[in-house]
C-alpha cells in the first residue's frame, strides 16, 4: 500500500495552487475541515469565491493522490441531518506540504536583497 | 425547525441525485443545504438562482455518475445464457411454443403476401425506360357539375402538338381494331394495336427476333411472343407474310419484322399486333385524321426533361377551342399529362384509357387484413406469454438476485421473442411462398412471386421482425421483468390469472374473429344472391353470335330460321354484355349523358326484356326511324311523369319515346345500372346476331348454328356463345372472393381458437389442483364446466355486442366498395357467424373440460 502511494507522490510530487491553498487550511481547521468550512476559509483567509462544486473538486483530488483523507462526521439540523464529510491531512501530505514550502524558501532565499526590492516596486 | 424552513428545493435534489453519484450525494446536499445560511437575506428569487449556480458546478467528471460503467464485462457468455433458457422454456412449453409461432408465420405470411400484392402493383409498366418522359394525354370534361378525365385525346392532337413543341421528342397515338387474322390454317378473331412507329421506342419492350425500328414500314407487323407461337409455332416467323382480315373485300397481307419477347409478369400494357398507325384506315373506313370530333385511344407524348410539361400544359388552350369549337356535346374542359410511371395507379380515376386499375380495393382492404392478422398473432403471443409467467417466475427471481436490472430481464425476455419471431418468419416465408401467393395468385388473377433476392424484401423483413417482435414482447417483457426477487420467494406473486389486459386482447381478438367469419357468411350469402339475382332478361335460353356486316346477318338468318328450335332471331349493332355506345340526350336546354343500344324489332322478344309501357319498335324500320325506348331508370331520373311521347333530341335529330323497359344490367352486378336508350338499328349497323331457343335444345342450336356458319363463312371463325357465359368472369371472380373471404375468415378463427385453447389449456392447469379437490368434495363435471366456461362467458358477450355492430358497417363498407347491387345485410347472417364462432369457442374450451374430468384425482392433488 505504502509503495503504492509512494510511486503516486513520486509522479505526482507538485502540488498545484489551489490544492496547496485547499491543503493548508484543511491542516488549519483541524478537525472541522469539511467542504463548507474550506470554502469559507478561502474567502476569508485567500480573498477567494469559488463554487462549492470547486471544493468538492479538490478535496476529491487530493484525497485521490492520497494527500488527505476522510471519515463521514456528525449530522447536523442545519444540514437537513446529512452528515459532513470531514477531511484530514495525511503524513504523505504533510511531506507534500513541507516539499512544496522548502522549494519556495529555497528559492527565496537566493533572491538578492535589491531585486526583492525591484518586485516590491516595480519601475 | 429551521431545517423545513431551509428546506433545499427539489428540483435541485432530484436534479443531482440523477447526475451525481450515489457515494457522493449525501455530502454534496448536505453542503448545499448549509450553505443556505449565507443566503438567508436574499430574496427568494436569487436564492433559487445561486443555489442552481452551485447545483451546475458540481457537473464534473469526479462527481459524475459513469454512462456505461459494464462495458468492460465479457458479455458473451450472458447472452449464451439467454439462448439456452430460450430454447429450454420453449421445448418445456411444445403447445404454446407451437401456438405462438405458427400464429405469428401465419400473420407474417399473410404480410408478406401482401408485400408481394404491393411490390406488384407498383412494378405495373415501370420496366420501360423511358417511364418518367412518357406522358398519356387525357381530357377532362365536365358534365352535369361533375369532372370526368378520359383517356381518349381528340385524334389531330397528338400530331398538330408535334409539330408545335419542339419539347415534344416523340409522339405516339394508339387505336385498337377487331381484325381476323389468317396464316396457313390458323384463322382466329384478334385485337390488333395501331400505332405510330415511335410506339417501341417510348415502350421499351425487348424483341426476341426483329428490330423495333421497321414498325415505320406501313406493311409490317411485330407480335407478341404468345401470337407468334399461336401462327407460328417456336420458329422464328420474321420475314414470313400473315393475312389481317378487316372485312368482306377489305384485307391487308403484312410481313412480320419483329417479334416481342415475353411481356414481363407485372404489366398492363402490352399489344398482341402492332401495326403502323396509317392501317387503321383500312379498319375504320370513315376514320378521318382531321377530326376534331372524333377520338383515339390514346395519344402518348415523350419529351426531354419531364419539368417541360408544364409549359406544354400551359399552352394548351389553343387546342381545347378547336375541339370545343366542333363537338359542342363533348366539350373538353381541360388538357392533362400522366408519367407512365404513375399511370396505372392513377387509371382508377381515367376512364377509357389503356390502362387500368384493378387493385384499388386490394390496396386498401389487405393491408387491413394483414394488420388484423398481425394482431390477432401477437395478441396471442402476449396472451400466452403473461399467462405462463408464472412457470419462469423462479429464473426470474434467481436472475435478480444474481445482480440482473429489470432492464437487463426486458432485454433478455425481448431477444427471446425476437428468436421466436425470427422462427416464425422463416417458417412464414415458406408459407407464403408455398402455400398463400399461389392461392392468392389464383385469386387475384396475377402471378405473385417473392423474390427472395430482393433487398427491399430483406428490409421489409428485417422491420416486420423487429415490429412484430417487440409489438408483441413488450409488454410480457415489463409485465415479467416487475416482480421483486423477495415475494416470488415467498410464493405470494398473484400472476397472470386477474390481469385486465389478457381480458381486453381476448376480447378484441375475438372482435376480430367476429368480423371476418361476418365476412366470409356475408360474402358466401351474397354469391348466391348474385347468382339468383334478374339480370333484367333472360339470359339462360339466348345465344348470340359476331356477323361482320348485314350480308352476313342475312345469309345467318335465312339459315337459323329453318331450325325448329329457334323461337325468335334479332339484329343489333349493339348486344347486351357486349358492347354499347354512350351518347348524349337533348331534353328542354338539359343534356345528359345515357348508354344506347340500337336493335331491331325482335330485339325485346329474343332477349327477354320486360315491356313496361308503351310498345316496342314495329317491324317496319322507317316508321320507328325516330323512335326510342327507354329504361324505367331513364324514366326516374329525369322525372318524366308521362314518358310515352315525351320528345328528346339526339344529334340535332327528334325522337320519340314508344315505350319503357325494365332496367337491365349491360355490365355485370359490379357496375350500376345506368340510364339507358334503345333504337332502331339500320341494316348497315348490324353487328350481331342473337338468338332465343326452345329450352332444353341450347346445346343442339348452338352447334347447329356453329357448324352451319363455318358452312356460310369458311373464312371467318364463329365468334359467339351462350348468352349466360356472357358473364363467366364476373361468377369466376365472385367465386374467388368468396373463398377468399373464407379463407381469411378461417385463419382468423383458428388464430382466435387457438390463443383461447392455450389460454384455456394453461388456466385448467394451473388450476388443476383445485378442480381435483372440487371433485374430491361432490363436484360434477358439469359444475367444473361451468366454472371454467363462467370467466370466458362475460367476456364473450361483450365482444360479441361490439363486434356485431362493427363488423355489420365494416362488412357492409367492403360489399359496397365492391358491388353496385350488394345483398342487405342480415341479422341472419349476423347470427350465423356469431353462431359458428360460438361453436368452435365451445369446442375449444370442452376439449379442456374433457381433459378435467378424464384426469385422476390423485395426479392433480400429489405435491411433489
Amino acid at each position: 500500500m505504502l509503495s503504492k502511494i509512494e510511486q503516486i507522490g513520486m509522479s505526482k510530487q507538485h502540488l498545484g495552487e489551489f490544492e496547496e491553498l485547499v491543503l493548508l487550511l484543511i491542516v488549519m481547521l483541524k478537525e472541522d475541515a469539511y467542504g463548507l468550512a474550506i470554502r469559507k476559509g478561502l474567502k476569508e483567509h485567500a480573498e477567494r469565491t469559488v463554487t462549492i462544486g470547486a471544493v468538492h473538486g479538490t478535496v476529491n483530488r487530493l484525497e485521490k493522490k492520497g494527500l488527505i483523507e476522510s471519515r463521514l462526521g456528525g449530522a447536523t439540523d442545519l444540514r437537513g441531518g446529512r452528515r459532513k464529510r470531514l477531511f484530514n491531512i495525511t503524513a504523505f501530505g504533510r511531506r507534500a506540504l513541507q516539499q512544496s514550502q522548502e522549494v519556495k524558501v529555497k528559492l527565496w532565499r537566493q533572491i538578492p536583497e535589491l531585486s526583492l526590492n525591484i518586485l516590491q516596486y516595480p519601475i | 425547525m429551521k431545517s423545513t424552513k431551509n428546506q433545499l428545493p427539489q428540483s435541485i435534489e432530484k436534479f443531482l441525485s440523477w447526475v451525481c453519484k450515489d457515494d457522493l450525494l449525501e455530502e454534496i446536499l448536505g453542503d448545499l443545504q448549509e450553505y443556505q445560511e449565507e443566503l438567508t437575506d436574499k430574496p427568494n428569487w436569487k436564492k433559487w438562482i445561486f443555489y442552481w449556480f452551485q447545483a451546475i458546478h458540481f457537473l464534473r467528471p469526479f462527481a459524475l455518475k459513469k454512462v456505461a460503467s459494464y462495458s468492460s464485462y465479457n458479455r458473451i457468455p450472458m447472452f449464451k445464457n439467454y439462448y439456452k433458457t430460450s430454447f429450454r422454456s420453449l421445448m418445456r412449453n411444445p403447445l404454446s411454443s407451437f401456438i405462438n409461432i405458427f400464429g405469428l408465420s401465419v400473420a407474417i405470411g399473410i404480410c408478406l403476401v401482401v408485400y408481394a400484392f404491393f411490390e406488384y402493383d407498383y412494378s405495373v409498366d415501370r420496366f420501360h425506360k423511358n417511364k418518367d418522359e412518357v406522358y398519356l394525354i387525357t381530357s377532362h370534361t365536365n358534365r352535369d357539375g361533375t369532372d370526368q378525365q378520359f383517356g381518349l385525346t381528340p385524334t389531330p392532337l397528338g400530331e398538330m402538338m408535334h409539330n408545335d413543341f419542339s419539347q415534344i421528342e416523340k409522339m405516339c397515338r394508339i387505336e385498337d381494331g377487331n381484325v381476323v387474322m389468317k396464316h396457313g390454317d390458323n384463322v382466329f378473331h384478334e385485337q390488333v394495336r395501331f400505332a405510330d412507329h415511335e410506339f417501341l421506342e417510348m415502350f421499351t419492350f425487348p424483341l426476341k427476333w426483329g428490330t423495333a425500328g421497321s414498325l415505320s414500314d406501313v406493311s409490317s407487323i411485330i407480335l407478341s411472343e404468345e401470337m407468334s407461337i399461336k401462327y407460328f409455332g417456336e420458329t422464328n416467323p420474321v420475314g414470313k407474310d400473315i393475312l389481317m382480315i378487316f372485312g368482306e373485300n377489305r384485307s391487308k397481307a403484312f410481313k412480320v419484322v419483329g417479334v416481342s419477347e415475353a411481356f414481363p409478369e407485372a404489366h398492363i400494357i402490352d399489344f398482341d399486333f402492332l401495326v403502323n398507325f396509317e392501317n387503321f384506315k383500312l379498319s375504320d373506313t370513315s376514320f378521318d385524321l382531321n377530326d376534331w370530333s372524333t377520338f383515339v385511344n390514346a395519344t402518348l407524348i415523350q419529351v426531354d426533361n419531364p419539368t417541360q410539361i408544364n409549359s406544354i400544359k400551359q399552352r394548351m388552350v389553343k387546342y381545347k377551342a378547336l375541339q370545343n369549337e366542333v363537338e359542342k356535346d363533348w366539350a373538353i374542359s381541360s388538357f392533362d399529362f400522366v408519367q407512365l410511371h404513375d399511370l396505372h395507379l392513377k387509371s382508377g380515376k381515367i376512364k377509357d384509357d389503356i390502362s387500368y386499375d384493378a387493385s384499388a380495393e386490394g390496396r386498401i382492404a389487405l393491408p387491413i387484413i394483414a394488420l388484423f392478422m398481425l394482431a390477432l398473432a401477437c395478441f396471442n403471443y402476449i396472451n400466452m406469454a403473461v399467462v405462463s409467467a408464472a412457470k419462469r417466475l423462479r429464473e426470474i427471481g434467481v436472475r435478480k438476485v444474481m445482480g440482473a436490472y429489470k432492464r437487463l430481464i426486458v432485454i433478455q425476455f425481448l431477444t427471446e421473442n425476437i428468436l421466436v419471431t425470427l422462427f416464425a418468419l422463416v417458417m412464414g416465408i415458406f408459407l407464403a411462398v408455398t402455400i398463400f401467393i399461389p392461392w392468392f395468385s389464383g385469386i387475384a388473377d396475377r402471378a405473385l412471386g417473392l423474390q427472395l433476392l430482393d433487398g427491399n424484401l430483406w428490409i421489409f423483413s428485417l422491420l416486420l421482425l423487429l415490429f412484430t417482435g417487440i409489438v408483441s414482447g413488450l409488454y410480457p417483457a415489463f409485465y415479467i421483468s416487475r416482480f421483486e426477487a423477495v415475494t416470488i420467494f415467498k410464493g405470494s406473486v398473484k400472476f397472470g390469472k386477474k390481469n385486465s389486459l389478457t381480458k381486453i386482447l381476448l376480447g378484441t381478438q375475438l372482435v376480430l374473429a367476429c368480423i371476418s367469419v361476418t365476412g366470409g357468411v356475408v360474402f358466401t350469402q351474397n354469391t348466391i344472391y348474385q347468382s339468383t339475382r334478374s339480370w333484367g332478361y333472360a339470359p339462360t335460353d339466348a345465344l348470340y353470335m359476331e356477323v361482320p356486316n348485314y350480308a352476313a346477318y342475312e345469309q345467318m338468318k335465312t339459315v337459323m330460321f329453318q331450325n325448329p328450335n329457334v323461337l325468335s332471331l334479332s339484329g343489333s349493332s349493339q348486344h347486351l354484355g357486349k358492347s354499347l355506345t354512350t351518347t348524349m340526350v337533348h331534353l328542354a336546354n338539359q343534356q345528359y349523358e345515357v348508354e344506347q343500344l340500337s336493335a331491331d324489332a325482335h330485339y325485346l322478344q329474343t332477349m327477354g326484356l320486360q315491356l313496361k309501357q308503351g310498345r316496342f319498335f314495329k317491324e317496319n324500320y322507317e316508321s320507328d326511324k325516330q323512335a326510342i325506348v327507354v329504361n324505367e331508370l331513364l324514366v326516374k331520373n329525369l322525372v318524366l311523369k308521362q314518358p310515352i311521347g315525351q320528345l328528346f333530341e339526339i344529334d340535332s335529330i327528334k325522337y320519340e319515346v314508344i315505350g319503357v323497359v325494365q332496367d337491365f344490367h349491360n355490365y355485370s352486378f359490379y357496375t350500376p345500372v345506368k340510364p339507358t336508350i334503345i333504337k332502331v338499328a339500320s341494316e348497315e349497323e348490324y353487328q350481331y346476331l342473337s338468338i332465343k331457343m326452345r329450352k332444353g335444345t341450347e346445346k343442339n342450336t348452338f352447334q347447329a348454328a356453329q357448324t352451319e356458319w363455318s358452312k356460310l363463312f369458311p373464312e371467318i371463325p364463329f365468334q359467339g356463345g351462350y348468352q349466360e357465359d356472357v358473364w363467366g368472369d364476373y361468377f369466376e371472380s365472385l367465386a374467388d372472393m368468396e373463398s377468399f373471404n373464407k379463407a381469411i375468415a378461417f385463419i382468423a378463427v383458428l388464430l382466435a381458437s387457438l390463443g383461447l385453447y392455450g389460454l384455456v389449456t394453461l388456466d385448467v392447469a394451473g388450476r388443476m389442483r383445485e378442480f381435483s379437490i372440487r371433485k374430491t368434495l361432490g363436484a360434477k363435471v358439469k359444475n367444473i364446466a361451468a366454472n371454467i366456461t363462467q370467466q370466458y362467458l362475460l367476456l364473450t358477450v361483450i365482444a360479441f355486442i361490439i363486434g356485431m355492430p362493427l363488423s355489420f358497417f365494416l362488412v357492409q363498407a367492403e360489399l359496397a366498395l365492391v358491388f353496385a347491387y350488394a345483398k342487405p345485410i342480415s341479422y341472419l347472417d349476423l347470427t350465423l357467424s356469431v353462431v359458428i364462432l360460438l361453436i368452435s369457442l365451445l369446442a375449444v374450451i370442452f376439449i379442456q373440460i374433457r381433459k378435467v374430468s378424464k384426469t385422476n384425482l390423485v395426479e392433480g392433488l400429489k405435491v411433489e
